[in-house]
């Protein structure tokens, strides 16, 4: 049995990642049913390469999509290959609009689902809090959106972000005081409410960049290389145009432009969606999650098509394992461990099969834990010389410390004094006591005179 | 109202802080008969200097500036990079007539070669003169003459994108990874002319490595070697396929851009004289002999054979 593991669903459809869709939808075409299942269990730490969709086939993992198409092709001894008997042209199209769905389809929706700060914060980040355990929420969906910003960041759109621009005009002070300066609400300004506004024309120029050649290509055929037969290209472009298309975001861009220049595409993407994915996938369909349905239910839900993907619940991982790889995401992101590590991925990858290798993976992960131990030794070292912590200095618990000690040496005079004071007014308080309980006070006036001693002696 | 009590307060700080400021400025400010003496400088103004003597001459012809060596560069060989090699091939192809120099990335505005410094006539504005980017060489082509046939086609832009991804990642692969074809090609191609300091060497040579290896990481999160070949042989399949029985792509009868940019890789990857080491991307390529020929076909027609 085959599995495909793949990032969870989202926007109802089975994977928030495009090559997930991509191979999803391979597999649902090409492999036949009961041969394979799907299990979103959203951890790329799964993969060989780090990457999902991998698929797994009792010991052997398989990471990446066209990885994935090459063995189920090796596995099957040619038969499950949807690219088979294409004629020559429209296998060299297949490969061409391949790299250039690839190329030009993955900026677009890198800006549209992580660069876009109100689409990330809104939509894209909440996402991944329900397809994966605790602590990974928190380290997955920025870790993805850097790489997101790195690979559009020749675009020359990074005002889409508006968090890196935070503060930026209260910078450049004017000497005009406020009174005098004109009012700002030009026409530009205005358009300018939201940053994808002003940057609306460079975005829809890219959009129709990526989709004009695809609605060229398809023309009236059904398929895009094909008229009769459902090829690789479909599945990748399908994978791209449904997340372009489906999510509603706040900021709709892509999906905007697509609709409305792009009819054709349009129609095409909603109707594959619903033929090879399924209509509306939500996360219980994913995770196997009983609401209390009768069976009866299930059974009219399968009846209606839906739920035709073939579904198994991720594994409950324990806690260690959610554990790990909460800190193999950590160490990739310090700066000289994570280098490490992805050198060494590349090393113990390079040029090998991928059932050898044992021996340089053990390597590698030796590296690894030892760059990282390296690592937090640097940055616990560095810490301390900067005093920013400290080993715990003993300190004695004394009692009857007045608070005047943490004043220093002044302090030290003030409660000396303090002590002083208590004292006497201790002395004095006993004093009182012992006068007022014992005999009663008598003042004794001793006046001398002439005459001889008088002595006045008066009672209180 | 407490709340608008403290900005007047600040204010009148403010203004009293700034008194003491002019009081102090006051103090180190230039009294007047000095002031009056410096006023009247510059007494005399020279001519400028003369430009020193490795300066750039202005040429009458424009000048592109590629990596290559000075050798090469004198006769005009093609150049061993392969963005380069595409424009200066596509010059060549346009009849823009120019002069090859040898340079390197920090001689570019943008930082990255190749530009063309315009040539310089009597009637030439300012603005003519200012370095032109390869993103403007088109324009530029057509505006001094050049012929460039483009022939509009839907599949421009996805054969295109072989190159700059598929072929592309593989030449970075092969050419700065490979730890054979590194020591054997790009090092002495890209380093040793640039100093000759073993330390400066090693750093530069560490740095070109390292950008390759972060630049291929971009789109994957693993370099997966068996990857980058197969889908670089996939992509010579695609463009021999595409080319066919034709001279040039897309039934051309004569050259064009798309042209120069297959060159620019075949070129160098067929060119024995690189000494590739590692050779699994020239064998992918020597097995599409139509491209083989194609190849040969510019070499003679613009190199010389």
């Amino acid at each position: 049995m085959l599995e495909l593991h793949v990032w969870g669903p989202a926007f109802g459809l089975p994977s928030l990642d495009s090559h997930c869709l991509a191979a999803i939808a391979y597999l649902q075409q090409a492999v036949p049913r009961g041969k394979w299942q799907l299990i979103a269990s959203s951890d790329p730490g799964l993969s060989p390469t780090n990457e999902l969709p991998a698929l797994r086939n009792g010991e052997i993992w398989i990471g990446g999509f066209r990885n994935i198409f090459h063995y189920i092709a090796q596995l099957s001894a040619g038969e499950w290959v949807l690219d088979a008997g294409l004629p020559e042209q429209e296998g060299a199209d297949c490969i061409a609009f391949s790299s250039f769905v690839e190329s030009h389809g993955q900026p677009l929706l890198d800006l549209s689902l992580y660069v876009s700060s109100q689409n990330y914060s809104a939509v894209t980040r909440p996402l991944y809090n329900t397809i994966q355990s605790f602590p990974l929420p928190y380290l997955t969906p920025p870790a993805i959106r850097a790489a997101a910003k790195q690979r559009t960041e020749h675009l020359g759109l990074s005002s889409l972000d508006i968090d890196a621009e935070d503060g930026k005009p209260s910078q450049e002070q004017s000497i005009i005081p406020d009174s005098l300066r004109r009012p700002k609400n030009t026409v530009s300004s205005l358009l300018a409410a939201s940053p994808e506004a002003s940057a609306s024309i460079r975005l829809d120029a890219l959009a129709t960049d990526f989709l004009e050649p695809l609605q060229r290509l398809k023309g009236k055929k059904q398929f895009f290389v094909s008229d009769s037969q459902f090829s690789s290209l479909d599945c990748l472009a399908l994978g791209y145009l449904s997340l372009m298309l489906i999510p509603e975001l706040p900021q709709a861009w892509l999906s905007k432009t697509m609709r409305t220049k792009f009819p054709g595409l349009c129609t095409w993407t909603e109707g594959m969606r619903d033929t090879v994915f399924s209509k509306n996938v939500s996360l219980n369909d994913a995770f196997l999650t009983k609401l209390g349905e009768s069976e009866l239910d299930v059974r009219l839900r399968k009846l209606r098509g839906r739920g035709h993907l073939p579904w198994k619940a991720p594994e409950n991982r324990t806690s260690a394992a959610a554990g790990s790889a909460f800190v193999s995401s950590m160490a990739d992101s310090i700066p000289i461990v994570g280098q490490l590590r992805r050198n060494t991925r590349m090393r113990q990858h390079g040029g090998k099969t991928y059932d050898e290798g044992a021996q340089d993976s053990q390597w590698g992960y030796l590296y690894a834990v030892g760059g990282l131990i390296a690592g937090l030794g640097v940055l616990g070292g560095y810490l301390f010389r900067q005093g920013l912590i400290s080993f715990p200095v003993h300190e004695e618990p004394e009692e009857n410390s007045r608070g005047l000690e943490s004043f220093g040496e002044a302090g030290e005079a003030l409660s000396f004094l303090a002590n002083q004071m208590d004292a006497h007014a201790e002395m004095e308080r006993i004093a009182e006591r012992n006068y007022s309980h014992g005999a009663p006070i008598a003042e004794v006036d001793i006046e001398v005179e002439k005459d001889g001693v008088r002595a006045v002696e008066t009672v209180s | 109202m407490p709340p608008k009590v403290t900005p007047e307060k600040d204010e009148q700080e403010q203004s009293s802080f700034s008194r003491q400021t002019r009081k102090v400025a006051d103090l180190f400010s230039i009294p007047p008969p000095i002031k009056k003496l410096f006023d009247r400088v510059p007494v005399v103004v020279y001519p400028p200097n003369q430009l020193p003597q490795r300066a750039p001459k202005s040429a009458r012809i424009p000048s592109l500036y590629v990596f290559s060596t000075s050798h090469d560069a004198a006769a005009g060989k093609p150049s061993f990079n392969p963005s380069c090699l595409k424009w200066q091939t596509f010059l060549n192809i346009a009849g823009v007539d120019h002069r090859l120099i040898s340079s390197n990335n920090h001689a570019s505005p943008t930082g990255s070669l190749p530009f063309l410094l315009p040539a310089v006539h009597s009637s030439s504005s300012q603005e003519s003169l200012l370095p032109v980017t390869s993103n403007k060489f088109v324009k530029y082509a057509s505006d001094h003459g050049g012929r460039v046939d483009e022939s509009p086609s839907m599949r421009y832009e996805a054969y295109q994108s072989l190159l700059d991804h598929r072929i592309r990642n593989a030449w970075l692969y092969t050419l700065y990874l490979e730890p054979l074809n590194f020591s054997a090609v790009a090092y002495p191609l890209y380093v040793f002319p640039n100093s000759s300091n073993p330390l400066v060497r090693a750093s530069i040579a560490y740095q070109l490595r390292i950008a390759a290896e972060a630049e291929l990481l971009k789109h994957t999160s693993i370099i997966d070697t068996d990857d980058l070949y197969s889908e670089a042989d996939k992509a010579f399949e695609a463009l021999s396929i595409l080319l066919g029985d034709d001279s040039w792509f897309f039934g051309n009868d004569k050259p064009a851009l798309f042209d120069a940019s297959v060159f620019a890789y075949t070129q160098l990857l067929l060119d024995d004289s690189m000494g590739w080491k590692e050779k699994k991307l020239c064998r992918a390529l020597r097995t599409r002999d139509n491209l083989v020929q194609h190849r040969e076909r510019l070499l003679v027609r613009y190199y010389g054979g």
